[in-house]
């Protein structure tokens, strides 16, 4: 019967290559892209977690919703406990102060950032490109770090001093002098025109907030280890329950929600694809079962079961579906390696950074490899090349050897 | 008892509105080993009974008994696992699947019936012999000439050794040597290994060779004449 099958589909080879062929390409297509999308999204949840919230944060509660700067709590021994917890990279603590930067020429709003210079560094994507001569000294210092935008807008340069003034925890203003170290560039408008990053213990004394923060981010090895990690957290902090762990898709909703409808929006086109493959292979499969009418009669007739005509119609299908696969999923791990590799370069067409979702992006999009969706996809088709041969199975099924016969 | 029993047979078509009897109060018995031919002109409906012989359709009303089994009263699975135990069919345009060798043909039946890939060739190897097809196992139906195709048909309608062979017209496209040879091979199959044989035609050379004329005038019983061996 296989070999039968396999010999059917082979009877009108133009038809059969036409089918083959678009299902692989939709197999590629869909395995490709995906994998392209997969790699851009890892590549920006990557970036938002290692300049934002970190794959996993601690914050006191209600902090996320409200980023009231009253609600910063105290770490102790906390940021080293989770240093030390398998699969953690880094672990960054930051404070987050409202407040008012004036230049001898300008002032403006910014957000003063509290941070540890050197577990930051070497996490932080913002701040890889400084070099020591541009980076803050110190937790205490006046060193600060000042956006780009802001920098312009203050109408200061590098080695200029301006000062900050912020509202304490006693409601008290409360005014500091810094020197512009070095300038960062995001390649966000919002963030760049409001960023000042100066050292962890000289926001807290400004804030009044003494050793305390508003962030723990932890910045993990690799991103799925958060079903480790995460539950780690909660024990570490199980005892102060001012506290709670959050992940990154909470803590960065913006990120997560473009993510999620850029991802349906995708979802839907390849549902239409693979939906457009499905009538495809119905319409090869009914008009090669209609083709062999009486062919089929003449096999009832010699004493095979309306079963067993049922079981070489869907084997036939099940040959082109497993066929359409493998080299579709051939092609797409090929494309895959291409776009991992070399990517897709969007800096000739797009002349800024690319900012999705509140994070920047690199604009050369590579793919990721993503085996759990690639083998789905290749299991969907295999099982839609099944599902598309049922009717015709049925129709050979339902033909009467007579009957069939009679007709020339 | 009777191997073929045929009871009062009706057969009618509808064509639209309209009702087209094709076989009417038909009765007759066929033994086992014999040897008969359904004679008359197109139309006759000598094709509708062999179908309803070889289980392929109902009769309207009347009987259809074969080894003492009512058609009309068996499933139709039971009914094809019937065919392929016990009816081997020659159809005349041969009928062979084109995607299979002459080999592969021949062993179709067998195949169905779970018969052993080795024991499977064995057999048809052996009929290949009797019916001239060595060297032709591995043609496919279409580089055989036509009286090769017929002789493939015959060796897939006798290779499980069914009790009855039923042939619609089996040397219609076949010339007259091709339809002679066929003739004698079937008779020395009939002598030698006891198949029953009905055939359809209007064809006299076969006519003239059959042991048993069953005439069909319009769907009806003509005349039904033995004659000695």
């Amino acid at each position: 019967m296989l070999i039968l099958a396999w010999r059917n589909i082979w009877r009108n080879r133009r038809r059969t290559l036409i089918t083959l062929a678009a299902i692989a390409l939709s197999v590629t297509l869909v395995q490709a892209f995906h994998n392209l999308s997969y790699g851009v999204y890892q590549s920006m949840i990557a970036g938002g977690v290692r300049a934002g919230s970190g794959h996993l944060t601690i914050y006191r509660k209600g902090y996320v919703d409200s980023r009231d700067e009253r609600l910063s709590w105290r770490r102790g021994d906390l940021a080293e406990q989770a240093a030390a917890l398998p699969g953690v990279e880094a672990v960054l603590p930051r404070v987050y102060l409202p407040g008012m930067a004036q230049s001898s020429r300008e002032s403006r709003g910014i957000l003063l950032t509290g941070i540890d210079p050197r577990a930051e560094r070497p996490i932080n994507p913002f701040l890889k490109g400084l070099d020591d001569t541009r980076m803050i000294r110190s937790l205490s210092g006046r060193d600060a770090l000042v956006g780009f935008r802001l920098l312009k807008e203050l109408k200061l340069k590098p080695g200029r001093k301006f000062v900050v003034t912020v509202q304490n925890r006693s409601g008290d203003l409360a005014s500091e002098l810094f020197r512009v170290r070095g300038v960062i560039t995001t390649g966000l408008k919002d963030v760049d025109g409001r960023l000042i990053m100066v050292g962890l213990k000289k926001a807290a004394a400004m804030a009044g907030i003494g050793g305390e923060i508003h962030e723990l981010a932890i910045i993990l090895d690799q991103p799925r280890r958060d079903r480790d990690v995460g539950p780690a957290l909660e024990k570490l902090i199980h005892n102060r329950r001012q506290l709670v762990v959050i992940p990154w898709d909470r803590a960065m909703p913006n990120l997560a929600n473009a993510i999620k409808l850029d991802y349906a929006s995708q979802k839907f086109i390849f549902a239409i694809i693979l939906l457009i493959v499905t009538i495809g292979v119905v319409n090869t499969q009914l008009m090669s079962v209609m083709e062999r009418y009486r062919e089929f009669g003449i096999i009832l007739a010699v004493g095979a079961t309306a079963g067993r005509l049922r079981l070489l119609v869907l084997t036939e299908s099940l040959i082109i579906g497993l066929s359409a696969m493998l080299l579709g999923s051939a092609l797409g791990s090929l494309a895959t390696l291409y776009l991992s590799r070399v990517g897709i370069d969007l800096r000739s067409f797009v002349s800024e950074s690319l900012e999705f979702g509140g994070v920047i992006f690199d604009p050369v999009l590579r793919a990721a490899w993503d085996f759990g969706y690639m083998t789905q996809i290749a299991c969907y088709v295999v099982i839609l090349s099944l599902l598309a041969a049922l009717y015709p199975a049925r129709k050979a099924g339902r033909i009467q050897p007579a009957e069939a016969m009679r007709k020339i | 008892m009777s191997l073929i029993q045929l009871d009062k047979v009706c057969k009618t078509y509808r064509t639209g509105n309209l009702e087209v009897p094709a076989v009417v109060d038909f009765t007759a018995t066929i033994e086992a080993g014999e040897f008969t031919v359904l004679a008359g002109p197109s139309g006759s409906g000598k094709t509708t009974l062999l179908n309803l012989i070889g289980c392929l359709d109902q009769p309207s009303s009347g009987q259809v008994v074969l080894d003492g089994r009512n058609v009309a009263t068996t499933p139709t699975r039971k009914l094809a696992d019937f065919r392929l135990r016990h009816i081997g069919f020659i159809f005349q345009s041969y009928n062979l699947i084109p995607v299979l060798t002459a080999l592969e043909n021949a062993e179709f039946t067998l195949m169905l019936r779970g018969v052993p890939q080795q024991q499977r060739h064995q057999r048809v190897r052996e009929l290949f012999a009797l019916l001239g097809l060595e060297g032709l196992e591995n043609r496919r139906p279409n580089d055989l000439s036509g009286g090769q195709q017929q002789r493939v048909a015959i060796a897939r309608a006798i290779a499980a050794e069914p009790a009855v062979v039923l042939a619609d017209e089996p040397t219609a496209n076949l010339d007259s040597r091709a339809s002679r040879e066929l003739l004698e091979l079937m008779h020395r199959l009939n002598r030698e290994q006891r198949t029953t044989f009905v055939f359809s035609s209007h064809d006299p050379q076969v006519v003239d060779m059959a042991r048993r004329v069953i005439s069909l005038h319009d769907g009806r019983l003509a005349d039904d004449r033995r004659r000695e061996p």
